[in-house]
């Protein structure tokens, strides 16, 4: 087992489950296969398994339903969210030189634009947490998929940003809590009803205090319905599930 | 009813009994055969199979000449056998009076 070939069958097998990795990797040191036959093998079981992921519902929603529009949402919301800072951060700055009346009057009261702020900063961090608990729960085995995609979107959105006063990473502040999310999806696919009712209604109140007075937009809608599913997917108290 | 590779693959996997595991049912198959049995059709299918009632897996011990690696043992089951035998017949009576099953009526038979 010399060269490069070997190692690449190690690292393709890494991509099917470890029972399944043992036998295959077994069988072909038994048939004394090339390095390239075997890889070759590898990855064709490797395709077939992650096209069999495919034909269930939930690869697909966890990648075009979650990963790819939460994450396009996410940027933008983590946008407004450093816009606010920005401008909250200037006028903070410079209140000695600001009339608090004329700051009133243009609809940019310190107080309630800080507790807003405040508002939209625990709101990115929920809305991202879920939606990367969302993503890592609905699909194990194809969370790599919806990573790429939301990777791509991210990529995309860097190299087409173009404001001058503000970095390209603030796009990216959703980031942390989601990846954060996605490993707690990862390890244990299920949270407490307790808990996943906490987060969705805390994540509906502040949606709804947040707003705007048009009312909830369809991006705000988007980004919350994963709260809720992580309700209706939790893991239910044993007296709820004695009395059902 | 059965596809062909399914077939197959039960066929070699009940010729071989207690010998049963992926690298001898892929070296059975390929003998008898004639054509080439990848990795990826064998294990998909295996697990086909399997869901279907039709086999039974287990994961067995590791030897040496397997680079200490376990097999994935296979045993046919009473399911799988009686399907086995659904798609022989179906095939036995469909071929008969056909050209290329003229000569060997008596074996089929």
């Amino acid at each position: 087992m010399t060269g490069i070939g070997w190692p690449l069958v190690d690292v393709a097998s890494r991509l099917l489950a470890p029972d399944e990795r043992e036998a295959v990797r077994g069988d072909l040191v038994e048939a004394g296969e090339s390095a390239w036959k075997g890889l070759c093998d590898v990855l064709g079981l490797v395709v077939r398994r992650q096209v069999g992921l495919w034909k269930n519902w939930r690869p697909w929603i966890a990648t075009f339903g979650v990963a790819l529009p939460c994450t396009l949402l996410l940027m933008g919301f983590s946008l407004t969210v450093s816009r606010i800072y920005q401008l909250y951060a200037w006028i903070i700055g410079n209140q000695q030189f600001i009339d608090p009346k004329l700051l009133k009057e243009v609809g940019l009261p310190v107080a309630p634009g800080v507790a807003q702020l405040v508002g939209y900063l625990f709101l990115l961090i929920g809305r991202s947490w879920i939606g990367g608990f969302v993503v890592g729960s609905m699909s194990r085995r194809t969370v790599w998929v919806s990573a790429a995609f939301s990777f791509s979107a991210c990529l995309f959105c860097l190299a087409e940003f173009r404001a001058a006063s503000l970095s390209r990473f603030c796009l990216l502040l959703f980031l942390a809590p989601a990846m954060w999310g996605v490993r707690r999806g990862l390890q244990i696919s299920r949270i407490k009803l307790r808990s996943a009712i906490v987060l969705a209604a805390g994540v509906t109140v502040l949606t709804v205090a947040t707003s705007n007075r048009r009312g909830l937009s369809i991006p705000s809608l988007e980004l919350s319905w994963p709260a809720w599913y992580l309700v209706a997917t939790a893991q239910r108290p044993n007296w709820l599930l004695r009395r059902s | 009813m059965l596809g062909e590779f399914e077939y197959l693959l039960i066929t070699a996997a009940a010729r071989l009994g207690d010998d049963a595991y992926g690298a001898a049912i892929r070296e059975e198959i390929e003998a008898t055969t004639g054509r080439r049995c990848s990795i990826g059709a064998l294990y998909t299918t295996v697990d086909r199979l399997e869901t279907k009632g039709l086999f039974e897996t287990w994961m067995g011990d590791a030897t040496p000449q397997r680079g200490g690696r376990a097999k994935r043992m296979v045993r046919v089951t009473r399911k799988g056998m009686e399907a086995a035998k659904n798609f022989y017949d179906a095939v036995t009576r469909v071929s008969r009076g056909v050209s290329w099953a003229a000569n060997r009526a008596g074996i089929l038979l």
